[in-house]
């Protein structure tokens, strides 16, 4: 039923919401809520975050709109807190919806005392251990081979996890990412490679970033299949993650999945003017015209399960008030002193940082 | 052809108090078979380890006896080998990953620094990358440029990281144990010329050698000499010619660059006054620029001279002039006599 190497991308739902085929899987209308739920708040926080960023709040802030049937679809997919990620650094609708608490997400980004890591990475650059969302690394694609690492160790292991590794188009040109999936294909490590293709690294537009016809087909070359499912599409993204997943989770080795989606905003912040630079505005609204909310919402529709504007007038207000809320317990736990810098370098404290703490304390103190 | 005049300091957890002769591959060996029976969260892998044992044939045997399991080969990858281990150790395992020269660590490079090193950190303690690469380093067997480096120094410049290198059979096997049972990444250098040529008593039974302890090889009161790895013959053969002209010379060898045993070597030159400096590394922004340092700044009241260096040159490693860039017995003794006499 789903196959790998499809000329187009595997969909489910059509543009206007209409289902395609008659391969719609079963969803109770509680679950089309949760992903509809899910996508919205992933879309709220991005603006939020946002605002964020422009009162200098926080200094950092990659935005995922128009990913979040990619996100929302690979998250429900797997399995929280027992499956493994090695994210890339546009993931936060894939935290949100493992169920990551804004409250946490929003103190990584500010740096405050409850930020579980510590202030010590640039915001935007989560990890979560009770999640087994492996930390962000900002290096492009090296957390591919590491992947692979880690679903190598679940096989030796004997675990029944699964490790999913993310990534954009962009990182399809690193040769840490060819060495991953090599490493995980020779060894038939349970990884789910996945990539969201939103077709711009930057500034450079995925026909320039490969000479290959997609993404997908580079699979062939490593010995795994490679899926292509309309990444606007959240009913196809977690329908072909699950099946894939279930798979890898056989032992039937690695996959690759090309999610078809498109990056709407800019880059970070350091792009804000993209139309501007770089792209024209008649493609952004050729995709904005296919927003994965805006179809999912006319599918609940035709479902006759349709979202009432209180509904989601309610939804936005509940998620803009949960991060505000978030902002203020940041506020009220503080920041980081001075100390925070010389833990967690190693499992002990060496001579040479007892002494150089010492030297930050006399001077503190002074 | 290495003296060990060390006594075995370190902990002793074997009740039998026995040694072998052998040299500083066979230690390396001997370490890894001990930790692949003690604790099945070790893997050995990396480039021809397997069915061949490495190119120095320092895992020899050992897929026979452990199974392909868990020692294995891995795709021409110091990328992927080093990822690897990254992925493994933070899922809990300890994996060793095996650099078939320190040359090659380049395409390991950013899983390396921007991995292995930071993952403790960076994700404030939730997560670490308990693992190993060993990888053989220095010059000294005609390797030329790509098989004769000594790129320690970028490792000794990246927090998280350890970093340990031997110059004995017995530390090679202590310190290789213990840097398995490390919390931390560490990076392990083999002197490679070494390999064969350093002979010593190994005990058969379990112990470490502590990271971020050095050894006095040889105590003396004009002068400290310190080194490690593959340059530790030559200065005891130094501190030997000095002795017979009535120089006596106190050896360190430091086995451990990060941490290193500061406080060895200040007080060392503490009671010498003189320290001199021997590495084999290029000398611009070496690793002992960082122990000149420290002693000019901690042990300055205590110097009679200033710190003496002995290091590579800052070229490309030469195949044809193998020897000459190499700090050789003549070129430690001539510093040492310039210290000496200022």
């Amino acid at each position: 039923m789903i196959q790998p190497f499809t000329t187009e991308p595997i969909r489910r739902i059509g543009d206007d919401g209409t289902p395609i085929g008659d391969a719609t899987p079963q969803h109770s209308p509680d679950a089309l809520r949760a992903l509809w739920r899910d996508m919205l708040r992933a879309r709220e926080f991005d603006k939020k975050l946002v605002t964020l960023l422009r009162q200098g709040r926080t200094t950092f802030y990659a935005q995922a709109s128009g990913m979040e049937a990619t996100q929302v679809g690979i998250a429900r997919g797997m399995r929280a807190k027992h499956d493994w990620i090695w994210p890339y650094y546009r993931d936060q609708g894939i935290g949100l919806a493992l169920g990551i608490p804004i409250r946490d997400l929003v103190s990584q980004c500010l740096g405050s005392n409850n930020d579980l890591n510590k202030g010590r990475q640039m915001p935007h650059h989560f990890g979560d251990a009770r999640f087994n969302f492996m930390s962000i690394s900002s290096s492009i694609a090296n957390q591919v081979a590491p992947a692979a690492g880690t679903a190598m160790a679940q096989k030796y292991l004997g675990t029944d996890e699964i490790t999913i590794c993310t990534f954009g188009d962009g990182a399809t040109s690193e040769g840490d990412w060819h060495a991953g999936m090599n490493m995980a294909a020779v060894n038939g490590a349970p990884c789910l490679f996945i990539c969201e293709n939103n077709q711009w690294a930057i500034s450079v537009p995925v026909h320039a970033q490969t000479a290959s016809e997609n993404i997908h087909i580079k699979a062939r070359a490593y010995g795994m299949p490679g899926y292509y499912v309309d990444g606007n599409d959240v009913i196809a993204v977690q329908e072909v993650v699950q099946h894939v997943a279930d798979r890898v989770r056989r032992g039937e080795g690695p996959a690759l999945i090309e999610c078809l989606t498109y990056r709407v905003g800019s880059h970070s912040n350091a792009d804000a003017d993209a139309e501007k630079f770089y792209r024209t505005r008649d493609e952004v609204e050729a995709w904005t015209s296919r927003d994965p909310i805006r179809r999912f919402e006319a599918y609940l529709d035709h479902l006759g399960q349709g979202i009432e504007a209180d509904e989601r007038a309610q939804l936005i207000q509940d998620t803009h008030a949960e991060i505000e809320a978030a902002v203020r317990e940041a506020d009220a736990s503080g920041f980081p002193d001075w100390r925070i810098m010389f833990d967690d370098v190693y499992s002990d404290t060496p001579t040479h940082l007892r002494d150089q703490f010492e030297l930050v304390r006399a001077e503190q103190e002074a | 052809m290495t003296a060990t005049h060390e006594k075995p300091e370190a902990t002793m957890t074997g009740t039998q108090p026995e040694t072998v002769q052998m040299n500083l591959i066979q230690a390396v060996t001997q370490a890894l078979r001990e930790e692949l029976a003690r604790d099945e969260r070790v893997v050995l892998f990396g480039e021809d380890v397997g069915a061949r044992g490495g190119v120095f044939l320092a895992t020899q045997g050992l897929q026979s006896e452990f199974g392909a399991k868990r020692v294995f080969d891995t795709p021409l990858s110091e990328a992927s080998i080093v990822g690897a281990a990254v992925g493994m150790a933070v899922r809990g395992m300890r994996p060793v990953a095996e650099i078939q020269f320190a040359d090659y660590m380049g395409p390991g490079f950013d899983q390396i620094i921007s991995q292995a090193a930071k993952i403790r950190y960076r994700s404030g303690g939730q997560f670490s990358a308990p693992l190993v690469i060993r990888t053989p380093s220095g010059g000294g067997v005609k390797g030329g440029h790509h098989h004769s480096q000594s790129p320690e120094s970028y490792f000794t410049h990246t927090p998280g990281l350890k970093v340990v290198m031997p110059s004995t059979p017995y530390d090679a096997k202590g310190l290789l144990k213990a840097a398995i049972r490390s919390d931390d990444p560490v990076i392990y250098f083999e002197p490679k010329r070494l390999y064969r040529a350093a002979k010593g008593e190994v005990p058969t039974g379990d112990y470490i050698v502590e990271l971020g302890k050095g050894v006095i090889r040889r105590a003396g009161t004009d002068l400290t000499l310190i080194g490690y790895g593959g340059v530790m013959p030559d200065v005891e053969r130094a501190a030997e010619a000095l002795a017979a002209s009535g120089v006596q010379a106190e050896v360190i060898d430091l086995r451990s660059l990060v941490p290193w045993d500061k406080h060895l070597v200040l007080e060392s030159v503490a009671r010498t006054g003189r320290a001199l400096l021997i590495s084999e590394a290029p000398r611009i922004s070496n690793f002992m620029g960082e122990v000149a340092y420290t002693v000019q700044r901690e042990a300055f009241d205590a110097l009679l001279a200033p710190v003496g260096q002995v290091a590579g040159f800052d070229t490309p490693y030469p195949y044809v002039q193998d020897k000459t860039y190499l700090p050789g017995v003549n070129r430690i003794l001539r510093e040492a006599a310039q210290l000496l006499s200022y």
